[in-house]
């Protein structure tokens, strides 16, 4: 499968149909069909992320999603227009005491653990790029 | 996204069902939460049976329906949260903070106990 490019504006009425396409590029990659839930949660997360982190919700501004089936695995990178990266140590573990209970602050944790592997890096361009990989079975 | 309420009692059901995937339709949620505060109903279950994908957004409002009813000293519990749903509730570890139930009577009866 040819790497799939979504670019979407970051406006959250774009939010349902770019789910239902991550799905489906999963779908044709090889997903595991139980898995494409949990593949398109740990995906919009980081595409949440970047409309809100790296392009404050900037409707001109757009995030795209590249998808890439390699040999036992897909490769989703995510890259906004910003150029942020998340404190050392977002993510690792689950809040505790009253943060436990904070409205928002769960994406990244419920990306890293759905997905197997999640790295944060700049792109050359010195965009932010999450690389989620999701391995087939 | 769609909302439904019941009313057994002195208990509100809230029935959510559909995609809750972010944006402006979450505030319904918060409003359906505070609805229950203003009208004095403190027994608050949330019934998630309906809903079909959920991530980071709708756990947020959920807390905060929680926050909401708990400052206005009443209980929220969860029923029917499906398999992905639960896997949400226990990589945030917010499965140490709600009660869930998968039988809507038991979860009633629950908050008469």
């Amino acid at each position: 499968m040819a790497t799939t490019q979504l670019r979407i504006p970051s406006d959250h009425r774009f939010l349902e149909p770019a789910q239902v396409l991550i799905e489906r590029i999963g779908r044709i990659a090889g997903v595991e069909e139980d898995e494409l839930t949990s593949l398109s949660i740990a995906v919009m997360e980081l595409v949440k992320n970047g409309m809100e982190h790296g392009n404050g919700l900037d409707p001109e501004k757009r995030v795209s999603i590249a998808m890439e089936a390699l040999p036992g695995r897909v490769v989703v990178e995510v890259e906004d227009e910003g150029s942020w990266v998340p404190a050392e140590g977002i993510g690792l573990e689950p809040a505790e005491g009253e943060a436990l209970m904070a409205d928002r602050g769960r994406g990244i944790l419920i990306a890293r653990n759905l997905a197997r592997w999640l790295d944060f890096s700049l792109s050359p361009e010195g965009r932010t790029r999450v690389t989620l990989i999701w391995p087939l079975s | 996204m769609k909302i439904a309420e019941d009313l057994f009692d002195d208990i509100a059901v809230i029935r959510l069902s559909g995609k809750v995937i972010g944006g402006p339709e979450l505030v319904e949620v918060k409003e359906a939460f505070q609805s229950q505060v203003n009208h004095d109903r403190r027994n608050v279950l949330l019934d998630l049976g309906g809903v079909t994908w959920m991530d980071s957004s709708g756990l947020g409002v959920i807390v905060s329906g929680h926050t909401t009813i708990s400052r206005a000293g009443g209980t929220m519990k969860i029923l029917n949260a499906t398999k992905k749903i639960h896997e949400l509730f226990i990589i945030t570890k917010l499965i140490t903070v709600f009660e869930t139930y998968t039988d809507e009577k038991e979860a009633l009866e629950s908050f008469q106990a």
